[in-house]
């Protein structure tokens, strides 16, 4: 059906749908700098930035599981956990360097933990990590004690707010997991045999592709990356609350679908999730300056989801292929 | 006939439902004796309508196959409560409440029908679009408040009671169960569920009018849906905007519970009405020991998490 695409693309290449993210975003801060004097500042430009630096790791991870016909709902609170992890030992220690280990080691545990229950158990990974998503919230619960975990030492804050040759080091984090994940993507056989499983598992197994394994290794790397973004949210706020990450999965998937990446399989584009966070926060930001309670934002981005597949379904004209993709 | 009846409801399944049921009754009682009374019967019963409800819709959803789920249930719960009291209060007539409620549920799943069917998207990502929109726009419509002014005879039959069972469960939960079971065993529809769960190719090749009865069955877990939202309305006397949180996971977990399998073409709705009540004892067990509501969440979880693994470790082993 889709042709996987594959190796010419270029690091930040864009084609139609980037082109016209990139267009949105800027009609966007067009449209809210017109509509509300607070909004065209370099404070709040910064502010935008700022927010969206855990969900533009975080994003990259879901872009591979949605390109794999993947999906984790409990990613928020996966940072939650790691959060609470980094919290606790810079508590007890205030030493930065084991913090910085700490996130990506316990991402990468609970990453194995839901490869375990979706990939060795075969359980649809909607339900399965359905399921997780309630065990880690009674999780993060317990362990936070019924209070916040506040007052963290600003050791990790005065680490990570450095720059390193005039580069914010989260834009250099940003910088390396985007071309790290872009590699594995488009460059080693691991990025190709993602698209083939994704395009279809069935097909993958039998051209002899390690399907479990590739699919493993993906829960694992989000894992990773999202241990990366809590790091970065201690980092940023010092303090871990009791609904930390409730609304970062939905917003990830989002943006994912934003960016282009089809779920069907065979299209999957980084720079398109990298723009499609952008958008996200930016309509979350212009949206609540202009005097939209927040309360609103999760009907804005449900509604952004469907709009944006029902859009691409009615472009790519109707029913599309569902026997071929019967997959929860 | 027999193959079907072997579908309907393993009675495997059924047995070890009522095992650990009575564990978890054994248990409790072990741990605190005062809760042996009617009362308790009364309050899980209560409990359980709402959750039996929007199981049964999701039961069906799944049965039928095709990858069907329907995540936003607990959302549609909540804003077809709202929708409903709202109305009241621009002038709707009482009398046309009960019906309002279940119209509004039932015009939430054809939008989730419609995403399915006529856009063909993948049902877990739309309805979990779906989700977020429903119980946002519950929350951010109100603000977050509580609806009140609940006619009183609603309340007469929201909080009545008949020798112990109450009025909700014994004339919505039990006559929709035995309604779909009936459905389910003895007429076409039934057999074209199972079917076009079981092998959805082969349903459409024999004519099977397969998109209808799935846009149906949308359609009918969100009407569910709206009566759950009845239930809340009629029983807490007003219309909650967060009535319906966590009743997405609650519901797949009975569904998974009760023998339905996640591929669809298996199961029955016997099994769900036993993971309910199973479900909701086990709830009201933790809530009579003073364990803190935030359990709950993480135990319902982990049940789901178990169940579809000891359904894949039996299906191998079988195999």
């Amino acid at each position: 059906m889709n042709a996987v695409r594959l190796i010419g693309d270029g690091v930040f290449s864009m084609n139609g749908r980037e082109w016209s993210l990139l267009v949105a975003c800027l009609l966007a801060i067009v449209i809210f700098s017109v509509a509300s004097p607070h909004y065209a500042t370099s404070g709040n430009a910064a502010t935008v930035l700022r927010n969206s630096v855990e969900l533009l790791l975080i994003g990259l991870g879901m872009t591979l599981l949605l390109a794999m016909g993947g999906i984790d709902v409990s990613i928020g609170i996966v940072m939650g956990l790691a959060a609470i992890a980094i919290g606790r030992v810079l508590g007890a220690d205030g030493n930065p360097l084991l913090a910085i280990v700490v996130g990506p080691l316990v991402g990468a545990l609970l990453g194995c933990v839901t490869a375990a229950v979706v990939v060795l158990g075969r359980v649809p990974a909607i339900v399965g990590t359905l399921g997780l998503l309630g065990v880690y919230r009674t999780a993060v619960f317990v362990l936070l004690g019924g209070q916040w975990l506040s007052g963290l030492p600003s050791s990790l804050t005065n680490l990570l707010a450095t720059s390193v040759l005039g580069v914010p080091v989260p834009a250099l984090a940003i910088a390396v997991a985007y071309l790290a994940v872009w590699l594995a993507l488009r460059r080693t056989p691991y990025g190709l045999h993602l698209l083939a499983i994704g395009n279809s598992e069935e097909k993958a197994r039998l051209s002899g592709i390690p399907v479990i394994k590739v699919r493993f290794i993906t829960f694992v790397i989000s894992g990773v990356l999202t241990g990366i973004a809590a790091t970065f949210y201690v980092a940023t706020y010092r303090n871990v609350e009791m609904t930390i990450g409730s609304t970062l999965a939905l917003d990830a998937i989002a943006a994912v679908i934003l960016g282009g990446t089809s779920i069907l399989g065979g299209r999957c584009s980084l720079i398109g999730t990298v723009l499609g966070v952008l958008l996200l926060r930016i309509l979350q930001n212009g949206l609540l300056l202009i005097g939209v309670p927040s309360l609103w934002q999760p009907v804005v981005t449900g509604v952004l989801i469907i709009g944006v597949l029902g859009f691409e379904a009615v472009c790519n004209g109707l029913p599309l292929g569902r026997f071929q993709r019967a997959r929860a | 006939m027999k193959t079907l009846r072997n579908l309907q409801g393993p009675a495997l399944t059924l047995a070890l439902l009522c095992a650990l049921w009575l564990i978890v009754i054994v248990g409790l009682l072990a741990l605190k004796p005062s809760v042996y009374n009617l009362g308790t019967v009364t309050t899980i019963l209560q409990f359980s309508t709402i959750l039996a409800l929007v199981g049964l819709g999701q039961g069906l959803v799944i049965m039928a196959g095709g990858a069907g789920i329907d995540l936003s249930v607990g959302g549609a719960v909540s804003l077809s409560a709202i929708v409903a009291m709202l109305c009241l209060k621009l002038g709707l007539p009482p009398v046309l409440l009960p019906a309002v409620c279940i119209l509004a549920g039932a015009m939430l799943g054809a939008l989730n029908g419609w995403l399915v069917n006529g856009l063909a998207l993948l049902p877990f990502i739309a309805t979990l679009g779906t989700f977020f929109v429903y119980s946002g726009a519950a929350l951010a419509v109100t603000g977050g408040a509580a609806q009140a002014g609940v006619p009183p005879w609603l309340l007469l039959w929201g909080r009545g009671v008949v020798m112990g069972i109450p009025m909700p469960f014994l004339t919505l939960a039990i006559p929709c169960f035995a309604l779909a079971g009936l459905v389910l065993l003895s007429t076409a529809w039934g057999r074209w569920i199972y079917a076009m769960g079981f092998n959805e190719r082969s349903a459409k090749l024999v004519g099977i009018p397969v998109d209808r009865v799935r846009f149906i069955l949308y359609v009918l877990s969100g009407a569910l849906a709206g009566a759950a939202g009845l239930v809340s309305i009629a029983w807490l006397g007003s219309g909650r905007p967060n009535i319906g949180q966590n009743l997405e996971l609650e519901s797949l977990t009975a569904a998974m519970l009760g023998g339905i399998a996640i591929t669809g073409g298996r199961g029955g709705v016997g099994g769900v009405f036993a993971a309910v009540l199973l479900l909701v004892t086990l709830k009201t067990g933790l809530l009579q020991l003073n364990i803190n509501t935030v359990w709950q969440v993480g135990i319902v979880g982990a049940l789901l998490v178990f169940v579809l693994l000891a359904d894949r470790l039996s299906q191998r082993w079988r195999s």
